[in-house]
Formats: structure tokens, sequence, C-alpha cells
């Protein structure tokens, strides 16, 4: 591989891989980026499959790779992808395994992370699982804030919603967890 | 604005109680990637290059400019070996049959990642395409010959076809029951047939069942698929096949609820019609000779519905197990609907929620394998 593509920021080489479709550089954005985005599935409580949403987000990368404007910051365009592989996984999964007769959905096994408030009430659980347990919306402001520390603009942009609702739920996950803290 | 800006307009207090679940929160350990999952993705994009070039052609062109481009191609086959194809309901079977056969890789083997699916599962989506291809022995010897060859050259000396996870368990008791249900034609299959049995019964838990989840006691999909393989096997002479065969009908029997449905793990609330549709087939066919297990997946099977839930998409492997189950009991009006929206599904393209584990290879095996010729 290039060496001077392992040094080329990710805006430049996302222009590479719309305009050449440049395997190499693509590669570096992969490398680069595919602990973090493991991370990102690990910490939603996904035991097993978290590498195959990684690759699967980087698919979506490729096929999308047109939507990309290079004025932008890749990891927002990244995580926009990666939290919509999440949301698809979790409609696969409540369509394959369903309750009967209208009763609430069970996650797959591999998905399972505990109700929300039996995390909290669970004293032997520890941070990571009370943090998976989170609702979707409050962990993912976690994940973006504190583990990518993006600006909240820039979680607005990727959640979808106003600046304003990122601090709150920032606010209520945190308030959440130091409240399992303090149980510990 | 940003977390430490939102932090500073809180109470001293508050934002140090903060700073320290987030302190917390940042010396969790992480995971690493596996040191071939850069490789994986890269092959993933290149898969996702060449994919549409690689669908079979009723998935992207109307029927008649299907028809068209693989008429010279398929001719030959449907002159000498098929009845006439069907007009106007889509790709035949020999359709089917023939666009497997051209999808063959050098090495007698299938490759999922080929066609959108995971590489991992390359074994099962041989033993599969195979076995789909096995409806029609004469016309694809040659193709089923190179593919248990295939078959075999993967299996090491344990006895496994390979795979990690849950691809090591389905790889495992789908190559098994290929490699048994063809080797009528393949006497010499026994020896790989015996280790592959022997890996199963090794991996099989106290209780029964087998899972690749550490701890468990059986996962139903997992086992009814091993049963299934063993089964056959049992058939084919190999004698290993029996007792961990019975202990494991033993514990789907025991999964099967009071209102006959069956989920992945026992104690679960849910439900599954396919895996109640898989367990049914299994106590049925596999438990025949045990007068008492029939009963129970004739149960299982008359849970199931024809028609699944509005919200429930386009799933190859359910549509596969019910058809299965519902002919098991005799139902065979039940399995026509069933297997005729399959089809059509298949007809229009629609994408089916197995995509990204066995591409198009999956969902065009199992369709053929149900399909009527």
């Amino acid at each position: 591989m290039d060496d001077q593509l392992t040094e080329t920021d990710d805006a430049a080489l996302m222009s590479k891989v719309r305009r050449d479709d440049d395997r190499d550089a693509f590669a570096v954005l992969v490398k680069r980026h595919q602990k973090m985005l493991l991370n990102f599935f690990a910490r939603s409580g996904v035991q097993y499959d978290c590498e195959d949403l990684v690759q699967q987000t980087f698919l979506r990368v490729y096929r999308y790779r047109d939507r990309y404007v290079a004025t932008a910051k890749f990891t927002t365009f990244l995580f926009l992808l990666a939290r919509q592989v999440w949301i698809d996984e979790l409609r696969r999964r409540k369509r394959y395994e369903r309750l009967v007769d209208g009763l609430a959905a069970e996650p797959h096994p591999e998905f399972a992370a505990p109700d929300a408030a039996d995390a909290v009430a669970s004293g032997g659980m520890d941070l990571a699982r009370a943090l998976a347990a989170l609702p979707d919306g409050l962990r993912q402001v976690v994940e973006l804030g504190v583990y990518q520390e993006l600006p909240y603009a820039e979680i607005s942009e990727i959640m979808k919603i106003p600046v304003g609702t990122v601090k709150s739920r920032m606010f209520n996950a945190l308030a959440k967890l130091r409240a399992f803290l303090e149980k510990e | 604005m940003n977390l430490e800006a939102h932090l500073s307009e809180l109470a001293v207090p508050e934002a140090a109680a903060f700073r320290a679940v987030i302190d917390r929160l940042r010396t969790l350990p992480e995971r690493e990637p596996s040191a071939d999952l850069t490789g994986r993705i890269l092959a993933a994009v290149d898969s996702d290059r060449g994919r549409r070039r690689s669908d079979p052609p009723w998935v992207h062109a109307p029927w008649w400019v299907a028809a068209a481009a693989m008429a010279a191609g398929l001719l030959a086959i449907v002159t000498l070996f098929a009845p006439p194809a069907r007009r106007g309901t889509g790709p035949s079977p020999e359709m089917r049959l023939a666009w497997l056969a051209a999808s063959q890789e050098r090495d007698g083997s299938w490759d999922p990642l080929r066609h959108g699916g995971d590489a991992a599962y390359r074994p099962a989506l041989t033993a599969l395409s195979a076995l789909a291809l096995a409806q029609n022995p004469k016309g694809y010897a040659e193709n089923i010959r190179r593919a248990c060859d295939a078959l075999t050259a993967l299996q090491t000396g344990d006895g496994a076809f390979g795979g990690t996870g849950r691809a090591l368990y389905y790889n495992q008791a789908i190559t098994t029951y290929a490699l048994a249900a063809l080797r009528p034609q393949r006497p010499e299959l026994k020896p790989a047939l015996e280790r592959a049995v022997g890996f199963m019964r090794a991996r099989q838990t106290a209780e029964g069942g087998w899972d690749y989840e550490a701890g468990s006691e059986g996962n139903a999909a997992i086992t009814a698929w091993q049963v299934r393989a063993l089964a056959c096997a049992a058939e084919q002479g190999v004698g290993g096949a029996n007792v961990p065969l019975r202990k494991g009908l033993r514990w789907l029997r025991g999964s099967t609820r009071d209102d006959g449905s069956v989920a992945y793990h026992r104690g679960s609330g849910a439900r599954s019609e396919s895996l109640t549709a898989l367990a049914a087939y299994a106590l049925i066919t596999a438990g025949k000779a045990f007068p008492e297990l029939p009963p129970v997946g004739q149960h299982a099977a008359s849970s199931l519905k024809v028609h699944p839930d509005a919200r429930a998409g386009a799933d190859c492997y359910r549509d596969y197990a019910k058809v299965l189950a519902f002919e098991a009991v005799g139902e065979s009006r039940r399995a026509d609907a069933v297997r005729g929206r399959m089809l059509k599904r298949q007809e229009i393209g629609e994408d089916d929620q197995w995509e990204n584990v066995g591409g198009r290879l999956y969902t065009t095996a199992l369709t053929a394998l149900v399909a009527k010729r």
C-alpha cells in the first residue's frame, strides 16, 4: 500500500474512492476506522456480529460514495451509515423473533440487552452492560459525544435531532450511568 | 458546543460527577478487530462491484429478456434433460439450476462472497447448491461430483468443514447432510461422512443440543440442522450417527412448547416460524423410528401460519422450512401457497433478509430445492 496514502486525510481518500474507485484509498479508510466502528457496535450490546455490521457499514460507504460531500467530515458520513446499519439490523432481528400475538418483540440472543430499569437495579452488572442497556437514543449520544468526541452540531446532524435534544439526551444518559455507579 | 462546553454549563458538583462517569466509560476495554477484517471488508466490496453482473438474469431483466439471454446456454439442457418450462411464471426450475451450475467455481465450490453473501458460509452454500443440482442428477452429474470433491477437500482432520461460531455449525450440518444425501451416487464419501458425524458427536451438549454459544445447552436452529444431517447419515449406514441423533431428537422434543412453537433457546418467550417449521420437519422425518415423535412434529406444524405477518419481509429460510414442514404432514395446499410466494419473491428480486449471509446463491438454491420440477 502506498505510504503516502496512509497520511492522506479522510476527505481526500474518499475523493479518490469516488473519482477513481481507488481500492488502496478505500483500504486505508477501512484500516483507519474499523476499530472505532467495531466498538461502536460492541458498545451497543452486540456480542457476536460486530464485525459483520462493520463490514455492512463499509459496504454502504462504498455503495453511497457518490453521496459523500468533501466538505463534510468523513466520520459524520460514516456514523450516519453505521447508525442506519444498526437500525436495519434491529428491524431485521425484530421481524425474525416476535412474541406471540403482538407482544413486544424479544431481541435476538446476540442482541439481547437487559432492560434499562433492570440494568440500573442490578448491582452486579458492569458499566459496559449498563451502557448497552441505555435506550438507543441515549447510548448513541454517549457513543458519539464521549467516545468519538464529536461536537454536538455533528451529533445533531448524524442523529437528525436538534442540538438541544443532544444536550438533554447526554445529560439523561450520564445521569443514569452515574446512578448506576453510585449503586455499585 | 461539545461535551466539555456542555459540562462547564452545569453546577460544579454535577459536572464533577459526570466527569467521573466519563472517565470510567473511557477506560472500558475496547475490542480489537480480527486480523482478517480489513481483507474481508475489501473482498465484500470487490464482490459488490461485480455483483450485478453475476446476479441471475431474472433479477434485473424482464422474463423474456432473461430467456433470450440464456436461451443459447440452456437450450441443450432443457431439451435433453428437462420438461418444457412453464410460460409466464418467472424463472423455470431449469433456469435456476442452470444458473447455479454456471456459478460454480473452478475448484467445484460455490463462493457466496461473489454473490453478495459471506465467505464464511462457503461449505454450506456449496452443499445447498449441490443438493439443488441433484434434482437433475444426470444433467449435473459432473457439477455434483466436483462439489463433493470440493467439500471433502475442505474437511479437516477432526471432521469439521470450516468456519467459526455459528458458521461452523451450519457448515457442518448442511455439508454433512448434503454428503449423506448424495452418497448413493458417491459411496466413496463414507469416510468423510463418518469423520463429520464424529465431529458433531463431540460437539453435542450433555443435554443433546448444539450451540455456538459457550454454556448453552442448545440452539433450536442449529440442533434441527444437525439432527437432519445425522438422520440422513444414519440412513446411509453411518453407525456413529444413531446415539447423537436420539439425543438431538429428545432435545428438540423438549424444546417444543405446548402450543407447538419453538424458540431459539429453551425458556425464551419468543417464537419463530422458521424454527418451529425446522423442528417439526426434523421430528416428523428424522424421528419416524420413534412413535411418540412424529405427533409432536405434527402438532408443531399445525401451529404454523401459511401467511407470515404483514410486517415480515422476504425470508427464504423461513419459507423453505415451512414448505418442508407442510409437505411432511401431507398439507400440499399449504405447502404450495408458501412455495408460490417464495417463487414470486425470487422472480421479482425482492431483497431477502438472508442476502448478507448467503447472497443470491442462498435464495436461488433454497428456492430451487422447493420448486416443483
